[in-house]
Formats: C-alpha cells, structure tokens, sequence
C-alpha cells in the first residue's frame, strides 16, 4: 500500500536529494583535491530514505545520524558552506573543525551528538525521546543508522528499553549492505547477522516495523515516516523503519571513489544513456534519476527540475568557495569546548 | 546561621538528590533505585513518596542506561544514571567514554550533556573481583566527565547538589564502606563547587592527599601518627576533575613531604597521578620522595586476608610515612 | 537395579546435595562464615540438575552468580566448593574467588560469574573451540531473566548461530533480576522470540520438572554434539530464597511462594519415583541419609581449612 503524495512534496523530497549528491559530488572532488580531512562515508545511493524521512519530520524534532551524516544535515537544512568547512577541518565548520566528517552536527536544526560507533546512536536516540517525552510536548526523535547497528547489543538493550517505555522515536535502519563486496574483496564488512530479516530484531520486542525491499520509493518512505511520527508523538511508542539501497559503487572500496561521475539528469529524460562499468547501477539504482523520472511522468516540467539543479549547483560552488577560505582553527583554541 | 543535624552518608546523598529534585524539574533517576544504599536503602523512601514519578527502574542494559543518560541531557534533561556497583559500568564504557565525554568538543560546542552518573567503588568486603572495581583512573584518563568522590556526609550532600547542575557529564562516585558512617551536615539545601580541595585535618609534618573512603582510612592514619608526634595534614580533593592542583601544591609547600593513598591499583592510579605532578610543579618543596599507597596490581581475591592484603589501609598508609619522614 | 533407575536415583541424589548444600551455606552464612554475599539456588535445582546430566567432564558450562547448584551438578566435589565458599585455602581457587568466579577445570566449568550475562560470551568462546577440536564436546551457559535484557546475549547468539557453535543457552526464569520482577524490565511477549530471532531452536520447559528439563537438555545437547548448532532453553523455575542471603524479599507476593512451593521438585520427582516404583521410600531416605553425611563431611572440610596467607597473593596472578 503506498500513498502518491501530492507532487509538491516529492518535488521537495527531490530538492532534498538533489542537494545531497550535490553536495557529496563536492566531497568527492574536495577529495580528489586532497583537502578533506580523514576518512569519510558518502551518501551517494541513499538519499531517498533520508530525503523522504526528512521531508516528514517537523521542525522541532531532535535527530541523530552516524558518520554517514553528509546526506541528513544537508538535507534537514544544515548551511552547505558550514558542512563543507567542517569536513575540512577548518574554524567555519558547523563543529569549529572540531568534529569533522565523523561528527558533523546542527544543534539549532535538532541534530545532537553525531556518534562514529556503531549502535552508540541507538541508545542516545531514546536518551533523547525520553527527555522529550518527559516534556509532554508531544515531539519525537528520529534516529538514523545503518545495518551493522544491528549487531550491537546496545541496540537490542535500547529497543528493549524503547518498547518498554513507549518512548516517541523513529528508528530509521539504512541497510545498504546490498551490492557490499565486503572486507573479502577489499570494501566495507558487511552486516553478519543471523536475522535474515532485520526488522525481526525490533519485532523480539512487539515494536511495530515497515521495511522498504525498495530502499529508493520515497512515497512509501514518506508515507510510513508521517506514520510513526505521528504514532511516536500521539504517545504510542517507537517504529523501526527499514529501507534496503543497492549500495552505490562508489562506496563499495574502503574510500569512497567517483565511480559513476557527476549525475546527470538528461540521463533521467532519456537524452543520454548510462555508460561504462556501472551503467546498471546508474540506469536502475540510482534514486536521483528514478525519482526526477517519476517527477516528469507525473507531469513536472523538465525546466522546473534543471532550475532546481542549476540553483543547487550554485550553492555548493559557494559552500565549497566558503569551506575552502575558511581558516583552519588556532590551535591555541585545542582545548576550547571540552567543558562547558 | 546554619542548622546542623547528625546523619549518614547515605542519608545525605538522598538528601541532597531530594532537594535537586525538587529545585529542577528536569532531574530524572534512572537505574536501580536503591543507589547501594544497602541496609539503609530505607532512605529513598521518602524520594519514592515525594517523587513517584521521577525514579525509573531500568533492565539490566548498563550500555543502553548510559547512552539513554547521554541522549536525553543532549536533549535537555538532568538525568541521574545510577550502575550500581562500579564495576558493571565498564559494560558502559563506551557510552561514557565515546559519547558522554566527547560531545561537546565533537560537536565544537554545540551540544552539552549534562548527565550524572552514579556508582560505588572500591573494596568493600568479600566483593571479589567482580564487584570492588574503582574505575575513577580509568575515567580520569578519558577526558571530559567531571569525577566527584566524596569522603564524608557533608560533602556528599553539597556535591550531589552541585552534580545535577552543572553542565558536564559527571561521574558520581560512592563508597559501600561510607554509608552508614556520619557527621553534622546543614539541614538547609546547599551545593559545594567542583575544583575546590578541602583540608580534613592540619599538619606541619607530611601531607596525606586521599580520596573517598581513603579519606577516614588516612584520618585513622593520622590520629595514630599524631601519638608518635608526627602531625599529618590531610588533603581531601573531592573532585578530580576539576581538580584542586594549587590546595595539594600548597599545603606539599609548607610540608615537604608527600604521602597519596587511593584505592585504584598502583599502575597509573590517582595516586600516580597527583604525585606526577607534584614532582613536576612542586619538585623544590619536596624533602623526600613522595609515596604512592594504592590498591595492588591484582584482581581483587575473595578470602578476607588476602583482600586485606591488597588493599591500603591504616598500616600500609603509617609505613609510607615513616618512609616520607626519614 | 535397572541402568536407568540407577540413573533417575543418581537424579533424585543430585537435586538433595544442591538443597542441603545450600541450606549449609545459608546456615554458615548466618552465622558469619562467608566473605562477601552469596546467592542460593534453592528450588531451581531441576534445572541445574537436569541441564547437567547430558554432559560429560571436557564439556563446559558456564554459570551465573547463583551457581553453586550447577557447580555440584557438574561434578564439583561439595567439601572444596564449601571450602572456596568460605574463602579458604582448601577452596577449588584456592580462596581467591570465593562464591561469584569458582571454576573448574577438571569438570569443564569455566566458572560462576558476578556479571549478569558474563559467563555467555566464555561458553560461546569454548563452544568455537569445541568445534575446531572436533570431539563433539558442547557448551552450556546458564543465566537468569535478569540476563535477558543484555545487549551482551543477543551478541553472542548472533554469533552462535552463524557460526553454528554447540552452545547451549539456558535461561533459569525465575521471575526475577534482583528485587525486579522480569514484567516490569522485559518488552515483548515473547521470551523464546529472543532466540528465535536467530533461527536458535528456543523453547519454555517445566523447570520445576527434572525429567522435562532432562528431556529438553538432552536434544539440545545431542543436537550439538552432531554439529546442528545452538539451542536456546528457557526454563520457568523459581528461587525460594531471595536474591542474596539476607534480601527481605518484600518483593514478592505470599500466595505466589505458597503456588511455586507446591511445585518443588526434589519432592515431585521422589513421588515420580516412588509411583512407578523406580524407588522405595527406605531407597530414598538412604539416599538423602548419605547426603546428609556428605554434606556434614564438606561443612567440616571446609570449616578446618585454614585461611590463605597473603604471602601466596602473586602465585595466582599471571601464568
């Protein structure tokens, strides 16, 4: 069952994921330049969950994202410039340079710690939904993490805990270990685990689940995100949402690689055809182009969709102009922030 | 003009939390509920009756409990996170040290995480090793929890107050063997700064810095020592982070002589620790080389000798300084 | 005799050392012969008893802090156990771990635990061992409803069913984690779900009936000795004391006790017994007479062993 929303809202949710590739094909070319700081995780592939959750959640929810955060500050709002700053290292980041790629965060966007521990979100997140639910405001938090959170024992003791409570919050599981090579070929791990469904893990504790086989149907994301939202805020408890992406070749090497080029929505208008070695991957994955060509088969003008990406382009080019002027941090300052 | 009553420790720790949780809303207990207290955990009576609502029970889930702790003070609450024994937070270690303690230089200021957690340390008795783990070493050497060990009721209530104010995540670290021991405390609601060093007791001949239970234990020490003619002075820090570096200095200034006495074991404890630096900063005022008196480098063994054997007490803390006063 | 009266006699003689030994510790502890606290497993001796019998000396377990009872059921001998109970030097270890680490390795008992869930992750480790030895040796863990709820369980079942290790998980449910009861702690409404989740074969057993927890082990066990994997068991017991010595146990509801008293299983299998003449009553008392003998004997062994020397401490320490 899937609710068609009003196209103006995917329009919106298009918007969204249109600014995160852009912004990850920024990263990818900050890269190249030898100018990010670390190692970092794209959210090239990924963005429909993201964009669609994004689109659902209000202004005064509290989020928490994982080191693949690019694509959700982004997408909820968070400054292009201040992002890219950050990923640099430099003293104009959303962190001060503090936190990097790993912890990137937006306080005033309701963003909290950005945990690089896999599963350390999960139990923050209810942290978050218990004070809010404490607070009888009726607002909710929303936590996104990957697959391999499922292997964390913190993970079962925090659902456990969620269920138990009824706590308000949304836990959104991005498994894109679909397509993984694994640490075998030389990519990421991949999630072992012996639930062949994940969503049977929250079930063990009668949390309510939707999964997405269809990782890229951001109607449906939609949909059952407005859903647990309003579930969590009306005091009914958390929803576990799974959605499966068929991970982006880009992201299957420990470093993220440009594999598939800067995306090209004439590919979505059927003026261009996919190439080369991953041309599968960009003709039927990619949720960039599969959603612009839902956009035009629903009647949107294809001017309407260049303006949109010819106005996001402008934008990263003077986020990565503002990253790449801002000063690196003084490191007299190195001990500033670790009390308050 | 303050109103003094006799009570225990474990009555002024509930005291001190009733008057926290009265003052501020968003002060929340989470985790058993009868904080060590032990036989006189009829203490929290009066907190389950006044404040039914702010005290929850928790599984045994120390990781997720801590991260929890972490996620709704992120989120504006004053969450109170008790573990129990000391030893089962290192299930939460990486909540604490991971999340709790990096967030706010990680997110360059942004976020705060004023979370307390509450747990009892040391040796107290049979334990074994399972359950006499002092992790406040560990917890110093990971950068950005607050560490609270008080010695006595007086401090404890005043501290706690403080604990659940503060911005920071703290560390609230207890004693079995403090519990049921008391002194004069103010009736009236009142908190004690962090970073300020008390003198539990003055003396011309060494300085004797302890901490927590240690504290009695060296007072003990001294009132033996002071029979000899050897006048102790003793340092009580009750934070070590912040930590009252001047207090320590000043009074090895005046003695010249330094005794530490911690019941982490020897290998990179507190005490190794404090007299680093005052080898570093207070070299010159130093008659004699310090002396360290910590737990042993062992797991804690069960049979009542050998846990004695492993443990300061009164006579290791006499010997180290005769040692200091040669 | 039959081999298998003998065998169920053997049972019936298991079940009555766990209950005397421990009304022996209860006893000593009272009287203030016993470092630090310990926790009686009074009433859940079927399921030590039951859970043990399958296995054989180079097969493990792992126990929890409640664990004396497995420990006699794996074939510890009571006059050391008592001994080490009351930290002396004649103990299994020597005095050092006294109730919550005593282990054995002679009977593959890799030792009772004071860390809720703590003793999991050992049985899974020797379980991976096992298998690479190849001798169809298994492991078992026992832990309480209070274990449930730690993220450290669902880990290692993660792991034991990928792996397909022979490790057996039990869980003694005796309805409490301390002074908690497992409702108020324990989302979902199903606890074998925990297991099932993994594909584990879990199921809920009498725990109050040896020959069912027998039943139920012995498939489990057989199942990993041929390389069939892990099994998750829960058993439904109850403990008659309270948590520690000395808990008040206001806890816990009158008429519940009086409900789990009436199902107590040492007199419940004699009856069994005696029904289907597998025993006689004279058959029976001599069995608990001789227990009573023995228990006596470990109370004095254990009594007249002397206190370690602290001069001993670092013999123990590293290897």
């Amino acid at each position: 069952m899937t609710n068609v929303p009003d196209w103006k809202v995917k329009l919106r949710i298009f918007e969204r994921m249109l600014l995160m590739r852009r912004l990850e094909e920024c990263v990818l070319d900050l890269a190249a330049q030898k100018i990010m700081v670390g190692h970092f995780h794209v959210y090239v592939g990924q963005e429909a969950a993201g964009a669609a959750v994004l689109e659902a959640a209000g202004p005064n929810e509290l989020l928490l994202t994982t080191h693949r955060n690019h694509g959700h500050l982004v997408g909820r709002g968070a400054d292009p410039g201040k992002l890219l700053a950050e990923f640099l290292g430099r003293e104009g980041g959303l962190n001060r340079g503090r936190g990097g790629t790993l912890h990137a965060t937006d306080r005033s966007l309701g963003f909290l710690q950005t945990s690089a521990v896999l599963g350390g979100v999960v139990p923050l997140a209810i942290g978050a939904a218990f004070a809010l639910k404490r607070e009888k405001t009726g607002r909710a938090a929303i936590a996104f993490f990957g697959d391999g959170s499922l292997e964390e024992g913190c993970t079962f003791e925090a659902f456990n805990i969620a269920a138990l409570w009824q706590l308000p919050v949304v836990f959104v599981c991005e498994n894109n270990s679909v397509g993984a090579i694994g640490q075998a070929g030389g990519g990421y791990p991949t999630s072992i685990s012996a639930a062949t469904q994940l969503t049977r893990i929250p079930r063990v504790f009668d949390i309510p689940t939707r999964v997405f086989l269809d990782g890229n149907d951001v109607a449906g994301i939609h949909a059952a995100a407005v859903e647990a939202l309003a579930r969590a805020r009306g005091g009914g408890g958390p929803t576990f949402i799974e959605t499966l992406t068929t991970r982006w070749p880009g992201s299957q090497p420990l470093w993220p690689e440009p594999a598939t080029g800067t995306t090209m929505l004439e590919m979505a208008y059927g003026d261009r055809q996919p190439e080369g070695l991953h041309a599968e991957w960009i003709r039927i994955h990619d949720p960039v182009l599969r959603v612009a060509r839902e956009l035009l088969a629903g009647g949107c003008e294809r001017k309407v969709l260049e303006a949109l990406d010819a106005d996001i382009r402008r934008r990263i080019d003077a986020a990565a102009k503002f990253a790449i002027a801002s000063p690196f941090p003084d490191p007299a300052g190195a001990a500033d922030h670790i009390f308050a | 003009m303050q109103t003094m009553r006799t009570m225990t420790f474990a009555e002024a720790i509930v005291d001190g939390l009733a008057n926290a949780l009265r003052a501020d809303p968003c002060v929340t207990m989470v985790g058993s509920y009868v904080l060590g207290l032990g036989p006189l955990r009829h203490h929290m009576d009066r907190i389950k009756r006044e404040f039914p609502d702010r005290l929850i029970d928790g599984p045994i889930s120390e990781a997720a409990l801590a991260g929890l702790g972490a996620g709704a003070a992120m989120a504006g609450a004053r969450p109170f996170v008790d573990f129990g024994t000391a030893s089962f937070s290192l299930l939460a270690l990486s909540q604490l040290a991971n999340e709790s303690a990096v967030a706010r230089l990680m997110s360059g200021g942004q976020i705060s995480v004023p979370v307390v957690y509450h747990m009892l340390h040391g040796v107290r008795g049979g334990g074994a090793a399972q359950h006499s783990t002092s992790p406040q070493a560990m917890l110093w050497n990971s950068p950005g929890l607050e560490i609270v060990l008080p010695s006595g009721p007086r401090d404890v209530k005043g501290l706690i107050r403080r604990s659940l104010k503060t911005d920071n995540p703290t560390v609230f670290i207890n004693h079995a063997k403090l519990m049921a021991y008391e002194e004069a405390v103010p009736e009236e609601d009142y908190e004690i700064a962090f970073g300020v060093a008390e003198i539990k007791r003055a003396g011309r001949d060494v300085t004797i810095v302890a901490t927590s239970y240690m504290v009695r234990v060296a007072l003990a020490a001294a009132d033996q020592l002071a029979a000899e003619g050897i006048e102790a002075e003793i340092v009580d820090p009750r934070t070590l982070v912040p930590f009252d570096e001047a207090a320590v200095l000043t009074s090895v200034g005046r003695t010249g002589r330094l005794v530490v006495v911690d019941e982490c074991p020897l290998r990179c404890g507190i005490a190794s620790e404090i007299v680093a630096t005052v080898a570093e900063r207070g070299f010159r005022s130093l008659k004699a080389p310090p002396q360290r008196v910590a737990r042993a480098d062992s797991p804690i063994p069960c049979s009542p000798g050998l846990e004695a054997a492993v443990t300061p007490s009164e006579a290791t803390i006499i010997d180290a300084v005769h040692r200091v006063m040669r | 005799m039959t081999d298998q009266a003998q065998q169920l006699t053997e049972i019936y003689r298991r079940m009555v050392l766990i209950r005397q030994f421990e009304e022996q510790v209860r006893s000593l502890y009272s009287g203030g012969a016993v470092p630090g606290l310990v926790h009686l497993c009074s009433g859940q001796e079927a399921s030590a008893v039951g859970a043990c019998f399958p296995l054989n000396d180079d097969d493990f377990i792992a126990s929890s802090h409640r664990g004396h009872g497995h420990c006699l059921a794996k074939g510890m001998r009571p006059g050391p156990l008592m001994a080490e109970i009351l930290g002396r030097s004649a103990g299994y270890c020597g005095g050092r771990s006294g109730s919550l680490h005593v282990s054995d390795p002679a009977t593959g008992n890799l030792g009772t635990n004071g860390i809720v869930g703590g003793g999991i992750p050992l049985a899974a480790g020797a379980a991976l061992g096992a298998r690479a030895r190849g001798r169809g040796q298994v492991a078992v863990c026992f832990f309480g409803d209070g274990a449930l709820n730690q993220g450290l369980v669902f880990e290692v079942m993660n792991m034991a069913a990928i792996w397909s290790l022979p490790v057996i998980f039990i869980c003694e449910n005796n309805g409490y984690g301390e002074y908690t009861a497992i409702g108020d702690v324990t989302a979902g409404n199903s606890l074998t779900a925990r297991g099932e989740v993994f594909d584990i074969p879990s199921s809920l057993v009498d725990g109050m009936d040896v020959l069912e927890v027998l039943a139920a082990s012995r498939a489990a066990v057989s199942l990993a000795r041929r390389g069939g994997g892990p099994s998750f068991l829960i058993f439904n017991t109850y403990r008659y004391g309270g948590h520690h010595v000395g808990d008040r146990q206001d806890y816990k509801d009158r008429k519940e006790t009086e409900a789990w008293e009436a199902k107590d299983p040492i007199p419940r299998f004699a009856n069994h017994l005696l029904e289907r003449r597998l025993a006689d009553p004279s058959g029976l008392a001599a069995i608990e007479e001789g227990v009573a003998e023995e228990i006596r004997a470990a109370v004095e062994f254990a009594k007249a062993s002397p206190e370690p020397a602290p001069g001993d401490l670092r013999r123990a320490l590293y290897a």
